[in-house]
């Protein structure tokens, strides 16, 4: 231990090594899906080469590194790890490298967190695709290298959206960059901007390192896309009470990409991100608002603003009418909070804990599905959390991904009642029986989707020998040893 | 004549694009009957389609390629419709067709070609002038007294094989129709042979120069400068193949145009009604192959400069509108175009031969061309060729099927 | 060389006789050169034409046991169509040909390699729905297009390239096992072909596809886009001069010139900042006059007139596709801002109308094949992608090479037949420069290969990103190192998936 602990110092600069129990504990924080150990040191690589080495120990070590990138907590177990392993931590890689309005495009370490990203875009009159209110010290490369869909579906065309390309140090030590950061010659040489994300040649290397959870490859930097920030934004809601009734309106604004942001909470989530921690507050709102709530926003950019608003909301009342709903400028019997509302999608959470911290460690179940299943799935963890005996309602949120074909499910509940822990062990097997897809499977959700998927794992197998021969990456995640 | 030789700017030039197999972008309109060539539908190797035959043709004229039957039945196979040609056309300056017809020429040469079939159609038509070896005396028994024919017209109805022998109704409806249309009008006879086409299309061209040949000398005898056709085949001979052989110097026209002309200036009325709902099938050699001739001999110069300029024949003017505005015309009747219309139809399959070697191949694509009628909710297919009427009425009655077939000719009577 | 007569038994036993085929004169079409190509490629030992996945199957199994190389395709249109050596067999998919679902509610269609654009697209049309159609014509296959080529169209600006609408993957893999990717490998339906986890979607297409270089795919969903247009195409005219024109209330052409390349391209940036428009590009000069001509004459009537070289040397071409009259006011009313800033002027009315007259041009492309009418030879050159900006700076370094070509009549005369065509609103853009020289230039056969050598190097000498390089074989061997090493990975990969290296290796 002592010998591997003077090895990473003497690779690496004073102060990039701990092994400090109380400072490894922080690692343990917020885990959720397979409960980790503590790790035996956890390592601050600031450059490249410092990644590189500390891969090329781990391969003579034969050593597990398990590469961090947020702050904690961390939910999804991603980065859990057994006790015999060597945290890669990248919170010092954490610069914004580039920012590039005309391209639309930003470059960031692993370690820039939205807490960074969004205000520093903000001032270049950017944004840049982000999940339901994450938190601020989330990592922006490892949000979406993982896969997680933003709120705004119509920027979304592909999975991996908006990740564009990569620097990745495989398994083996050897570095590598992805699409148009490939070449030619070396970065310092290279005009690109580094925004074609295919290849280089018949591959998608950026596709293996995605919701890999670091078991392929340590990623050094990415480029993403960013969007142009709207002048106006104004937001729309439609009361649900009938989860039947969601898909449909979104489906035909996605479809004819009328509006930016667009998702669907229901009362629960809602009601948690409105009241912060309040808890009477929270009930006072959970009893006010309709069982679901279809959050949509228009925009006008830097050109004619009003003009595109103008024509947009148009085309939203159009769609309102065709399909005999009411779409309303505020929040359900709550004034002025609608704008509130969409003002905070554009941010990080402000404060902790977490909004699906409100009670608690917290649960998720989240998963994709087409659009045309979303209400039976809806209606399916209702019925399993009542089976469960969860006593009241569990939060839960829809968010079309791909421009709406396709969503992204999520449900979340907190709390220590063994119901919601029953839940959460039982519910994926019966949801993913009716065809939800756990396309990120952490966890235990790993052993559901791959044990009848022999072929597909074959193949993943395949791909882990040949960009981490020696199995030193993140192992036992996902169908890897 | 030209010789396969001539070809070989166009056997170069194919860069596989598939457009000899599919139907025009801006003419297709879904998934079912988008194909174009009948024997790629059916066959489906790249082989069986004007890409594969002007490959099979320069591989054949470098010496690459031995014969053997099965190549010789392969190369007999195609229809010689003439769609793989327009479609390439549209994009291309190649001659599809006419390689093609080079190719099954230069089989004949070779002693290879035709088919059996091919070769005593040829010895019938030596012999009886007519493509069925029936009595060459019995051209004319088709004519019935109540039909006024002038004895010396400078306009001459050619009335074909088909008609003179086969489908006598359409003869006699057709030299009604003139009638009723005011046309002072002239037949052959005797003096009429085949048209030659079934020859030419099969590569006989030398037994086709003897019908060609035939029947010009009998025109220039007779003065004739305007030949009416009921016939496809015939039409598509008269104006594409005998220029060939000499410049024309007679009119030829199609009887649908006639009676298209004779209502626009009130010669003929239809005064009564045909209640039907049909679909109009072009043949190959009314439609896209129907075009003039126009002979060119230069220079292929780099980046495919024609010099003298080339006039192609790219099936833009065929005989299409006469046809429907005639069948629009006539009280009652609902027209209904099917996808592949015009000079994208698909074959009947009983063109180049195919009829008379392969008849169960001709079926199976006039099935096909049924079905793509029947798809338009017509009850009846109409057309203007006694061989396209052969080839479908045919697959009809095999399959029992309720839709009916109609010679233009019939409905304009019907009507009149 | 020709196959042993119990494979070929073997072979016929999983098709049947009727679909298989080693008669020289079957193969004779099969092994054509190409006619920018000069050395004949080898001849396939047979041909297959294999109706179900379960016969791709059995037939890859039986190449693996006997080392029999196959290549799978449909249309043949490009070199790597061909067998490169002896011993290699042809799977046509030509059969499986089915459009197996179009879910118009989720947006997805499920396709067979068989259906082609024509089928497909206009399929949807009457449904109200669109799919970026790749400009092979509408004979191509669309899943080839979208799973195998590379599949940059005109419509990539309001859409994307077409590997970005893959929403699910059925494949043979080269060892023969069936490999179904995202959605499909919990049997969660074809709507997403990312995961579980790391997604083997990479596998099959990079920036360009495998060409056949890993298994054979089978069956692909693509995602499907709203059509703003009528339920069919209103084609009026006949070949080859049709006539296609859309309602003008919600679709427009306005296609304008540029003093000089650095306007243009600050022109195309601003239009994809603001998000207006459905197709954006700078198209090809010659290419614009071989497709807005009916004969090779016709074009050089057109070409020697130097109205496209005067009108459509820099040009930005917009169609607007809105949703209503007040939408088409708006971004009308927004372009023709950014073009008075940026120095645009409209091009010659004639030519705007043959763009007007013709919008296949934005549909299916159906008459791309003229780009080849000359009947010589031709290539692209560059085709990759990176921002508008980059692309751009490719395109300024055109002349570094290409003037010697032309002033030595090489090639035809254009030096500005280059496409810069931007994507997702201008995220990225691609870039291709389409050269034509004639079959009788005493060098011919080496015309193409020194031209596109030539753009590379000046490419590789300025650290442009103007190509990608190939999936396997020598020049990947050559460019891998310029490029990450990428040719390690990509033979290491192609080694652990086809150990026999039997689906269509390159040479």
């Amino acid at each position: 231990m002592q010998s591997l602990i003077e090895r990473f110092t003497d690779l690496l600069e004073d102060g990039k090594v701990s092994a400090s129990p109380l400072g490894l504990n922080v690692y343990k924080q917020g885990l959720r899906h397979d409960g980790g150990g503590r790790p035996l040191l956890a390592v601050f690589p600031e450059t490249k080469a410092e990644v590189q080495a500390i891969v090329r120990l781990a391969n003579e070590k034969r050593m597990p590194l398990v590469p961090v990138s947020s702050g904690p907590p961390r939910f999804h177990g991603g980065t859990a790890c057994k006790t015999d392993s060597v945290i890669v931590d990248f919170s010092r890689m954490n610069r914004i490298l580039r920012i590039d309005p005309d391209n639309r495009s930003v470059m960031l370490e692993p370690g820039a967190t939205f807490g960074a990203v969004i205000p520093a875009l903000k001032a270049q009159g950017l944004r840049i695709s982000t999940p339901l209110l994450p938190r601020a010290n989330k990592s922006v490369v490892a949000c979406h290298l993982e896969r997680e869909p933003g709120t705004i579906p119509k920027y979304h065309y592909d999975h991996l959206d908006p990740l564009l390309t990569l620097e990745v140090v495989y398994g083996t030590g050897d570095d590598f960059r992805t699409g148009s950061a490939s070449g030619p010659g070396s970065l310092e040489t290279l005009k690109a901007d580094k925004v074609n994300p295919w290849g280089p040649g018949s591959l998608d290397y950026y596709r293996f390192v995605s919701a890999a959870q670091g078991s392929m490859g340590l990623v050094t930097w990415a480029v993403l896309k960013t969007e142009v920030l709207p002048v106006i934004k104004r937001p729309y809601f439609i009361p649900v009470t009938d989860p039947g009734r969601l898909t449909a309106p979104m489906n035909e604004l996605l479809r004819r990409r009328i509006v930016d942001e667009c998702l669907a909470l229901n009362r629960h989530t809602l009601a948690a991100i409105l009241a912060g921690d309040d808890a009477r507050e929270f009930a006072r709102l959970q009893a006010a608002l309709p069982p679901w709530t279809i959050l949509l926003a228009i925009s006008g950019y830097q050109r004619r603003p009003e003009e595109r608003v103008r024509v947009q909301e148009k085309h939203l009342f159009d769609v309102g009418d065709r399909l005999g709903i009411a779409i309303e400028p505020d929040l359900p019997g709550l004034r002025a909070r609608g704008a509130e509302l969409l003002e905070s999608l554009e941010n990080p959470w402000p404060e902790t804990p977490h909004w699906k911290l409100r009670s608690g460690d917290s649960h998720d179940i989240f998963f994709l599905c087409p659009m045309s299943k979303v209400a039976s799935l809806i209606l399916l963890m209702q019925e399993l959390a009542r089976d469960a005996g969860v006593n009241g309602e569990i939060g839960g949120y829809i968010q079309p991904v791909t421009q709406g074909r396709g969503c992204h499910c999520e449900f979340h509940f907190s709390g220590a009642d063994p119901a919601l822990a029953r839940l959460s062990a039982e519910a994926p097997e019966a949801l993913m029986n009716h065809g939800a897809f756990f396309s990120r499977p952490y966890g235990a959700w790993a052993d559901l989707v791959y044990r009848d998927y022999a072929e597909g794992v074959a193949a993943l197998r395949e791909l882990k020998r040949i960009f981490d021969p020696n199995n030193i990456l993140n192992p036992g995640k996902l169908c890897f040893e | 004549m030209t010789q396969l030789a001539d070809y070989r700017h166009t056997m170069e030039s194919c860069n596989h694009c598939g457009q000899c197999k599919w139907l025009l972008g801006p003419k297709t309109r879904g998934w079912r009957f988008a194909e174009i060539c009948p024997i790629h539908a059916q066959f489906h190797f790249d082989a069986y389609s004007g890409q594969g035959l002007i490959n099979i043709a320069r591989e054949l004229l470098e010496g690459r390629l031995q014969y053997e039957p099965g190549l010789i039945n392969l190369i007999y196979s195609c229809t010689t419709c003439g769609a793989c040609d327009v479609n390439c056309k549209s994009v291309r300056d190649m001659e599809v067709l006419e390689t093609i017809l080079a190719m099954r020429a230069k089989c004949v040469e070779d002693g290879q070609g035709p088919l059996p079939a091919h070769r005593e159609m040829a010895e019938r038509i030596e012999k009886n002038h007519n493509i069925y070896g029936h009595d060459h005396a019995k051209r004319q028994d088709w004519l019935t007294d109540e039909i006024k024919v002038s004895a010396e017209s400078p306009v001459a109805y050619f009335v074909g094989c088909s008609a003179s022998y086969m489908h006598t109704d359409i003869a006699r409806n057709t030299a009604r129709i003139l009638n009723a249309c005011g046309v002072d009008f002239t037949v052959l006879g005797g003096a009429e042979y085949c048209c030659g086409n079934p020859l030419w299309q099969t590569g006989q061209r030398e037994a086709a120069a003897r019908q060609v040949e035939h029947n010009l000398a009998v025109m220039r005898e007779r003065g004739i400068k305007t030949v009416i056709t009921s016939c496809a085949e015939c039409f598509g001979a008269l104006r594409n193949i005998y220029p060939r052989y000499s410049e024309p110097d007679f009119e030829v026209r199609h009887i649908a145009e006639v009676a298209r002309d004779a209502l626009r200036e009130g010669y003929l009325n239809f005064q009564r009604p045909v209640d039907l709902k049909v679909t109009y099938h072009d043949p190959c050699h009314l439609g896209r192959c129907s075009e003039p001739y126009v002979p060119w001999q230069g220079e292929i110069r780099a980046f495919g400069l024609h010099v003298p300029p080339k006039q192609w024949r790219r099936g833009t003017n065929g005989v299409y509108d006469a046809p429907r505005e005639v069948l629009r015309a006539i009280p009652g009747l609902e027209l209904r175009e099917m996808t592949r219309n015009e000079e994208n139809a698909y074959c009947c399959g009983a063109g180049g031969g195919v009829r008379s070697a392969f008849p169960e191949q001709a079926r199976e694509t006039a099935l096909d061309r049924i079905e793509e009628a029947a798809s338009t909710g017509a009850a009846a297919v109409v057309s203007a060729c006694p061989f396209c009427r052969s080839n479908l009425e045919d697959a009809l009655t095999a399959e029992a099927q309720s839709m009916k077939y109609f010679d233009l000719t019939e409905l304009i009577t019907r009507a009149i | 060389m020709s196959l042993p007569k119990h494979i070929y038994e073997e072979l016929e036993a999983v098709v049947g006789a009727r679909y298989i085929s080693d008669r020289p004169y079957i193969l004779a079409a099969l092994r054509q050169p190409l006619p920018n190509i000069a050395t004949p490629p080898q001849s396939p030992e047979a041909v297959l034409l294999p109706g179900s996945t379960a016969e791709v199957q059995a037939i890859v199994r039986i190449c693996n046991k006997y080392k029999i190389k196959y290549i799978a395709v449909i249309s043949s249109l490009i070199v790597f169509a061909y067998p490169s050596e002896p011993g290699t067999i042809i799977l046509q998919l030509k059969r499986m040909n089915r459009i197996e679902e179009i879910n118009a509610e989720d947006r997805y269609a499920v396709i067979e390699p068989g259906v082609r654009h024509g089928q497909l697209r206009t399929e949807l049309m009457h449904l109200g729905l669109s799919y970026p159609v790749a400009s092979v014509g509408p004979g191509g296959s669309v899943l080839s297009n979208f799973a195998c080529a590379s599949g940059d169209n005109h419509n990539e600006y309001g859409s994307s390239r077409t590997n970005r609408y893959i929403c699910g993957v059925e494949w043979v893999l080269p060892s023969g096992e069936l490999l179904r990717v995202g959605s499909l490998a919990t049997d969660s339906g074809w709507f997403c072909a990312d995961g579980p986890g790391p997604s083997l979607r990479g596998l099959i297409k990079g920036f360009t596809g495998q060409w056949g270089g890993m298994g054979v795919i089978t069956r692909i969903a693509i995602g499907l886009d709203h059509w703003r247009g009528p339920a069919e195409m209103p084609t009026e005219g006949r070949s080859p001069s049709y006539k296609i024109r859309l309602p003008r209330d919600c679709h427009r052409i306005h296609i304008f010139k540029f003093p000089d390349l650095g306007k243009l391209e600050r022109a195309m940036v601003e239009v994809g900042k603001a998000e207006i428009g459905f197709s954006v590009m700078k198209f090809f000069n010659a290419s614009a006059a071989l497709l807005a001509t009916e004969s090779a004459n016709d074009f050089w009537d057109l070409w020697n007139s130097g109205l496209f070289q005067r009108e459509l040397a820099r040009p930005l071409y917009v169609y607007l596709a809105t949703q209503s009259p007040e939408e088409m006011a708006y971004e009308e009313a927004v372009l023709m801002d950014i073009i008075g800033e940026t120095g645009g002027e409209p091009v010659d009315a004639s030519v705007q109308r043959i763009y007007e007259d013709n919008m296949d041009f934005y549909i299916l492309v159906g008459f791309l094949q003229r780009v080849l009418r000359l009947g010589g030879a031709w290539a692209p050159a560059k085709l990759s992608g990176d921002s508008i900006h980059h692309m751009f700076e490719v395109a300024r370094a055109i002349p570094e090479f290409m003037t010697e070509f032309i002033d030595k009549g090489m090639i035809l005369n254009a030096p500005d037949n280059f496409m810069i065509t931007p994507g997702e609103y201008g995220h990225f853009a691609h870039i291709e420069l389409l050269f034509l020289w004639d079959r009788g230039h005493p060098d011919w056969a080496n015309i193409g290969m020194n031209f596109m050598r030539r753009s590379q190097e000046t490419d590789i000498g300025h650290g442009y990103h103007s190509s990608s390089p190939p999936r396997t074989g020598a020049m990947l061997q050559r460019l891998g190192p310029l490029y990450s090493n990428c040719h390690v990975w990509a033979e290491r990969i192609k080694q652990a998936f086809d150990p026999n290296n039997v689906s269509n290796p390159m040479p």
